[in-house]
């Protein structure tokens, strides 16, 4: 009996941190949006954050943005839902929703860039090359790509991570319209 | 022991199980926040002293302080402490295509954050003060010649503020690095 109860409470300990831990490297399960492949915590960083919202934060020692900066979208899955295979080439375009510079950049599951040997971390709307209708077209993969390239450095999990500075849709961004977000496209995998 | 008694064993069991995980969760996401020995402001702590503009490096594979920062974006900050007084948050407004203020509580929540757009004669400008500090400055205020200042208040004696300015093409990194590190958070003396 008194091993049993020993033993149950073992259990219960591992299950709850292995939960815990699982549930808060991924944001908490409150105030987040998805839109499309994309998700976006629309109360990371503010004082009204709910408890799983800000253990993760303090967690990961992220330094957020304010809604009043910018916003961060997340993409760990392709338009199709499946989880990204750093063996694949993905197509990411062609358009973001309204703002005045927004970023593209590739991280591991840690939230860091990842090594690669062109140096690329990710693009700006202010330098990247465009179609004559003013679209985009970035091909993540693995191996080099004529044109925007954001290499997958290792073969690892990796997500994308899309930012939109001084944007009008910060306020209202649970409303925003899977159209206006970029496509991901799995393309040919190795 | 019948296999209906067994039945029964294995489902208290794993009710038992399941009451303490969740237990053991629940307090976990709570204290985490309270303990905070990792956060932000912990890390930022070990970068330099209160009052003092530090530059953060540059986001890459080898900078593993401060996960998801955008390696487009210049960034430095100042840790304030309200103890000694109102804090004057003060940073030009350089040709950077966008800069940004945000004011941190000592839990890392942003309280407060003003862009370039929001500049008044090419300066960003805000003082921070507790509540104490807001009620005595506002007793002080001249009602025919009213403060300039934008007074923020935080809820926190402690916290931090974090300048970001883009660079528009990686090359301008380094001018929008400069352009961080003109951010000055200075102690000025508490209204008696």
């Amino acid at each position: 009996m008194f091993a049993k109860a020993v033993a149950a409470c073992l259990l219960g300990l591992a299950l709850g941190l292995w939960a815990s831990e699982t549930i808060l490297a991924n944001g908490g399960p409150f105030g987040v949006v998805a839109i499309g492949p994309w998700s976006v915590a629309t109360t990371a960083g503010a004082i009204e954050a709910d408890p799983y919202t800000r253990a993760s934060l303090e967690r990961s020692g992220e330094i957020p943005l304010a809604l009043g900066e910018g916003l961060k979208m997340i993409a760990r899955v392709d338009d199709a839902g499946r989880p990204f295979d750093p063996r694949c080439t993905y197509r990411v375009g062609s358009r973001v929703p309204a703002a005045r510079y927004w970023t593209l950049s590739l991280v591991n599951a840690d939230g860091y860039p990842v090594e690669n040997a062109a140096g690329r971390y990710g693009f700006r709307s202010s330098e990247i090359l465009r179609d004559a209708d003013g679209g985009f077209s970035i091909a993540v993969s693995a191996t080099a790509h004529a044109g925007n390239w954001l290499p997958i450095g290792a073969p690892a999990p990796f997500a994308l991570v899309l930012r939109l500075y001084d944007s009008p849709l910060s306020a209202t961004a649970g409303g925003m319209e899977k159209s206006a977000t970029p496509a991901i496209a799995r393309e040919n995998c190795a | 022991m019948s296999a209906r008694e067994g039945l029964g064993g294995a489902a208290t069991f794993l009710a038992a199980v399941a009451i303490v995980a969740a237990l053991v969760h629940f307090v976990v996401v709570l204290v985490i926040p309270v303990l905070a020995t990792h956060d932000a402001f912990a890390r930022l702590e070990g970068l330099g002293p209160a009052g003092e503009t530090v530059a953060l490096a540059r986001p890459g594979p080898t900078e593993r302080l401060f996960p998801y920062a955008d390696p487009a974006l210049a960034a430095a900050f100042c840790r304030y402490d309200l103890s000694a007084g109102p804090v004057r948050v003060k940073a030009p407004v350089g040709r950077a295509g966008f800069a940004s203020l945000s004011f941190h509580t000592r839990h890392g929540a942003v309280f407060y954050a003003l862009t370039d757009r929001a500049a008044t004669h090419g300066h960003m400008e805000a003082v921070i003060v507790t509540p104490a500090q807001e009620r005595a400055l506002a007793a002080h205020d001249d009602e025919d010649n009213p403060s300039q200042d934008l007074r923020i208040v935080s809820t926190t004696n402690q916290g931090f503020v974090m300048m970001r300015a883009f660079s528009e093409l990686p090359s301008l990194y380094g001018a929008a690095e400069d352009q961080v590190k003109t951010l000055s958070c200075a102690s000025e003396p508490t209204p008696k």
